[in-house]
């Protein structure tokens, strides 16, 4: 389970940066920072799929990168299974899986080496691990590349072992930034049964995206972010309902529009 | 710590690049640059000795004993030009012929040189060649052929003024010194490539350092990976200190691998092939003067370690990084030239610049004249300044605006 309360986070610009006349208009052009989250508030239940939802540089991967603890915020509170990130980062990244944007993978290791360090720097013995990343690779139908270094990969053998890597420890939450983004038709099957699988197990997941196919398909839950507030935070039936036509993309459109502030 | 250090050094090994400027470089291509420069310098100096020189007398008949031997001399070889006496005292002219390879070398006996070597006159003799060279095998080979041919003269006018063959050397050179030598060879040695091998070593280590530093802080930055690293249930504390590690040993490999391969080499030109001075040094070194040499680097490796790593850390790409650290080279360079500059001493001054110091303490080292205060002063200084900045290394992983640039 993840709570969020209030989450917020700004850079400071570049001293040489003069802001344009619709930076001027954005309120999170403040001073010489920019508030890139303003005020995120959500929850994931045990078992739930939560979609986040936003416009391009609207604050959803900084959100996320706040949730992995890469980012610390600047206010606000995240809960995960009741460990505070600020208070405890390590104990709370113990329990998270995170893939980014970018698969982050080590090109000159195989995929075995890729996820075997990972689960080692996650404290797991090597009699543990051998077993658990045969169980991985066998559910992501990686064995046949397993002994194959990262920088030979296809795009779709990147994100599988970049999944791998992230599941590895049996994270109590999992947080995926954009997943099937540049996949192909394949690939991008695999990723969504494998976020149903972890649905099925009762992990919650947390994954942000721009295709609402994929919302319709996976999510109980929506977030929408926008300009660093969470503009929507409801049941997917209740996103629905706010389009007369039950159209996900009017939704969308409405929140952002202003239409559910 | 020791899994980061394990995978790095795992990825570093694998990687072409590394293994070219860590392990290529000092095993195989600075040994090739040497014997290189080495065959250039041999050849180019056997050439100069073989060279016959064709040469104009001018006024032979004023010195017969001086150009009979100049006409025997193995190395010089009479000239079929001839001259005119106006053309000899014309020096442009005597210039140009040199210029246009006609002759290697025009002497000109001034026309009255016997008289006024009767009258005991000193006279001025002219010779006339290029004198930008390297190696000056004709200026040489003159000056040795005017001085016995002056020895001879200077014997028949004593002679004439009656004093004795036996006196002969009182006369002419009544003064001789003996020089004692206080030092021993190793010394001597010491004082001639001491300097270069801290000239050579320390920027080894910076080089040895550098790259791997680029590819485990700005690389891991470009390709992603350092995020996902940064989540996982590590300190960020043992994240850099794994970094570090890996740097520090890159680092030291690739001086160990240099001062291997440089005694290899040297063992194999100075026993096998026989070359004097490099047998010399060869014999000077001992082992325990290699444990001191590294326990000096040690130091001085780690604040290199630790600089580019922070520099690395900073940038946000491969090629930023590398911008970073090329002037960095000359920083590094500057202070191990002065090292090798006349009057440049190891003292408790001298003892705290950094760079400087390993530099001296390495030719004193060398020369076995390392005075143990001086070592520990130059030990104990560069550790502190290497804590500093593996602290401030630290401290700069830490910051998000560093990190996430």
């Amino acid at each position: 389970m993840i709570a969020i309360e209030g989450l917020a986070k700004a850079f400071a610009l570049d001293k040489k940066h003069k802001l344009t006349d619709a930076e001027r208009q954005d309120p999170r052009f403040l001073g010489d920072s920019f508030q890139s989250v303003r005020q995120v508030s959500f929850r994931c239940e045990q078992g739930q799929v939560l979609g986040l939802l936003g416009p391009n540089g609207a604050g959803k991967t900084t959100t996320l990168r706040m949730i992995s603890t890469a980012l610390q915020p600047d206010a606000g509170r995240i809960l995960i299974d009741g460990h505070d990130v600020l208070a405890s980062p390590v104990m709370a990244r113990k329990h998270i899986g995170f893939l980014s944007s970018s698969t982050g993978l080590y090109g000159r290791l195989t995929a075995y080496e890729n996820v075997a360090y990972f689960a080692r720097l996650h404290g797991m013995s090597e009699s543990e691990l051998k077993p658990r990343i045969d169980e991985i690779f066998t559910l992501l139908d990686m064995h046949s590349f397993a002994a194959r270094r990262a920088e030979t990969f296809s795009s779709g053998m990147k994100q599988k072992t970049a999944i791998a890597r992230a599941v590895i420890h049996r994270p109590k939450l999992v947080v995926l930034d954009e997943p099937t983004t540049g996949l192909d038709i394949m690939t991008t099957q695999t990723v969504m049964e494998f976020i149903q699988t972890l649905k099925t197990q009762g992990t919650p997941v947390i994954f942000s995206t721009h295709h609402l196919d994929e919302v319709a398909m996976l999510c109980d839950r929506v977030v929408i972010i926008d300009q660093g507030i969470s503009a929507f935070d409801g049941g997917i039936a209740q996103f629905q309902q706010l389009s007369p036509q039950g159209d996900l993309r009017h939704s969308f459109m409405s929140v952002i529009k202003g239409g559910a502030r | 710590m020791w899994q980061i250090y394990r995978k790095e050094l795992l990825e570093l090994t694998r990687d072409r690049k590394t293994l070219m400027f860590v392990v290529l470089l000092p095993i195989v291509i600075f040994p090739l640059i040497f014997a290189i420069m080495g065959l250039v310098v041999s050849t180019a100096t056997k050439d100069a000795a073989a060279k016959e020189h064709r040469y104009i007398l001018v006024n032979a008949e004023q010195a017969k004993p001086f150009a009979d031997a100049l006409f025997y001399h193995k190395s010089f070889k009479k000239s079929d030009l001839n001259i005119t006496a106006e053309q000899a005292n014309d020096e442009a002219y005597l210039k140009q012929l040199v210029r246009e390879d006609k002759v290697d070398v025009v002497i000109v006996i001034p026309a009255d040189f016997n008289p006024a070597a009767d009258a005991l006159q000193q006279s001025q003799w002219k010779v006339v060649y290029n004198t930008a060279s390297q190696i000056d095998m004709i200026g040489r080979r003159v000056e040795s052929a005017v001085a016995d041919y002056r020895k001879t003269l200077q014997q028949a006018k004593l002679t004439a003024l009656g004093v004795q063959d036996n006196q002969m050397s009182a006369v002419l050179d009544p003064v001789k010194i003996q020089k004692v030598s206080s030092a021993e060879q190793r010394e001597n040695i010491g004082e001639q490539i001491g300097g270069i091998i801290g000239y050579i070593l320390i920027p080894i280590i910076l080089a040895g350092a550098m790259y791997p530093a680029i590819d485990i802080g700005a690389g891991e930055k470009e390709r992603g990976t350092l995020e996902t690293l940064l989540i996982c249930p590590v300190e960020r504390v043992t994240i850099v200190l794994g970094k570090f590690v890996t740097v520090l040993t890159a680092a030291l490999a690739s001086v160990m691998l240099t001062v291997g391969s440089l005694g290899f080499w040297g063992y194999l030109v100075g026993s096998i092939i026989g070359i004097d001075v490099v047998q010399k040094v060869m014999s000077t070194l001992g082992g325990a003067d290699l444990l001191w040499i590294l326990l000096l680097l040690l130091p001085i490796a780690a604040l290199f370690s630790a600089l580019v790593l922070s520099l690395s850390i900073y940038a946000r790409s491969f090629k930023e990084a590398q911008n970073y650290m090329t002037p960095l080279t000359f920083v590094v360079i500057i202070p191990a030239m002065m090292a090798m500059m006349p009057g440049m001493e190891l003292n408790m001054k001298s003892a705290l610049v950094p760079v400087l110091n390993t530099t001296l303490a390495l030719k004193e080292l060398v020369k076995g004249t390392l005075e143990l205060p001086l070592f520990f002063t130059v030990l104990v200084s560069t550790v502190v300044i290497a804590i500093g900045m593996i602290a401030f290394c630290v401290h700069w992983f830490q910051r998000e605006k560093v990190l996430f640039r």
